[in-house]
C-alpha cells in the first residue's frame, strides 16, 4: 500500500439509487492549464495561447475536453474504487472553463443494472454528473456507466 | 491577420456541400506514436489529482489489471500526432479538422466513448476515424458554423477492440457580438 493512493472499494450491494457522488472543487491556475497540451500532446492553441482564445471570443485559455474527461474519471473512481471499470461516458460541453476558474464536480447514482453476456454477469452503475465553475454555470453535462464488482463472486463475475 | 489565422492544425476550407460530399469517409489505421506509458500516465493523473491506485500502485494494477492502466480520459492522447519527427513534414491533424467547411476555428460540443478492455502500459492504440454528420449551418452565441459528427475506432496492436467514441465538434466564425443563446447540438 502506498500513502494517499486510493484504495477503498465500493461493491454493487452497496449501491443505492439517488446516492450522491463527494462534490469535489478543483482550481484551474494557468499553470494546469498549460498541463493540458503537456499532457495530452493537444496542441489546439484555445488551450495555450490567451491571444488566440480572445480572437475565438473566450476571455482566455480553457481546460481542453481531456481534463474534463480526467476530472469526470476521477470523481466517478474515487466513489467506485479502483477496482471498477468505466464501461461508457457521455458528455456535452455547454461551457468552457477557463484559467482562474475552479473547476466544480459532483453527481448521483441513477440505478443499478444486471447484464448477461454469454453467460456471464456483469453489474453496472448508471452515474449522473455536472461540472460547473465558481459562479454556478453549469459547463458539462455526463452520464456515465460504471462495472463493479460484488462481494458474492467477485472473482468471477467480469469488469468489461 | 488575426490570431485565429494559426490554429497550428492545417483546416481544410470548402463548403458546407463539399463538407456533405465527405460524409461517410473512413481514414486509414494510424498507430500512436508511442506505447501507453507510465510517464504520461502519471503527469496526466497529477494534472487531475486522480490518486486511483491502477495508476500508482504497479504491484495492485498488476494483480488486478495485468499492469498500470491509463486513465480512460487519456484514450485520444495515445493516437495524438507529433508535432515533428524525423522525415516528417506537419502532423497529420484529425478527421475533425480535415473537413472542408467555411469556419476558422473550432470547440467541441460533446463526446460518447464506451470502454471494451482497460488500456495498460505496453499497449499500442491505432485509431480509424469515420465522418458521420455534418450538421446544415447553425447560429450560435459564439458563432456561426457547423456540428461535425465523427466516430471512432480504436484498437490495440493485437487488433483487440479497445474503444469506440462519437465525437460532436462546432466548427465555425466567431460572431463579432453575443446576441442569440447558445443551442446545442441535436442529439
Amino acid at each position: 500500500m502506498i500513502d494517499g493512493v486510493d484504495y477503498a472499494q465500493r461493491y454493487i450491494e452497496d449501491v443505492r439509487a439517488g446516492e450522491e457522488l463527494a462534490r469535489v472543487e478543483d482550481e484551474i491556475t494557468y499553470r494546469r492549464v498549460i498541463m493540458n497540451p503537456a499532457t495530452t500532446w493537444d496542441y489546439f492553441p484555445g488551450h495555450h495561447d490567451p491571444e488566440y482564445a480572445r480572437a475565438q471570443g473566450q476571455p482566455t485559455i480553457y481546460v481542453n475536453t481531456m481534463h474534463f474527461l480526467g476530472f469526470i474519471d476521477r470523481l466517478i473512481a474515487e466513489w467506485a474504487g479502483p477496482r471498477s471499470f468505466l464501461a461508457r461516458r457521455k458528455i456535452s460541453l455547454h461551457q468552457s472553463i477557463y484559467a482562474g476558474d475552479t473547476m466544480v464536480g459532483g453527481g448521483h447514482v441513477v440505478g443499478t443494472r444486471r447484464e448477461e453476456r454469454a453467460g456471464r454477469v456483469r453489474h453496472l452503475v448508471d452515474v449522473e454528473m455536472t461540472l460547473g465553475n465558481q459562479r454556478g454555470e453549469r459547463c458539462a453535462s455526463v452520464l456515465a456507466t460504471v462495472a463493479l464488482p460484488s462481494r458474492t463472486a467477485a472473482d468471477r463475475d467480469p469488469l468489461w | 491577420m488575426s490570431a485565429l489565422g494559426s490554429t497550428g492544425y492545417d483546416i481544410a476550407t470548402g463548403t458546407f456541400e463539399d463538407a456533405k460530399a465527405m460524409i461517410g469517409h473512413t481514414t486509414p489505421v494510424r498507430f500512436g506514436e508511442v506505447p501507453v506509458n507510465v510517464a504520461m500516465v502519471r503527469h496526466f493523473a497529477a494534472m487531475v489529482r486522480d490518486a486511483n491506485a491502477g495508476f500508482w500502485d504497479e504491484e495492485f494494477a498488476t494483480e488486478q489489471w495485468g499492469g498500470i492502466i491509463a486513465p480512460p480520459a487519456m484514450l485520444m492522447t495515445w493516437v495524438m500526432p507529433l508535432e515533428w519527427k524525423p522525415g516528417s513534414d506537419l502532423p497529420v491533424p484529425l478527421l475533425t479538422a480535415r473537413v472542408p467547411l467555411p469556419g476558422t476555428t473550432f470547440v467541441n460540443a460533446s463526446n460518447d466513448t464506451e470502454f471494451f478492455e482497460p488500456i495498460r502500459v505496453g499497449d499500442i492504440l491505432n485509431i480509424s476515424e469515420e465522418l458521420v454528420d455534418v450538421s446544415p449551418e447553425k447560429r450560435t452565441a459564439i458563432g456561426t458554423g457547423h456540428f461535425v459528427t465523427t466516430s471512432s475506432t480504436f484498437r490495440r496492436q493485437d487488433g483487440t477492440l479497445v474503444a469506440r467514441m462519437t465525437n460532436v465538434l462546432f466548427r465555425f466564425v466567431e460572431a463579432p457580438v453575443e446576441e442569440t443563446p447558445a443551442e446545442e447540438p441535436d442529439q
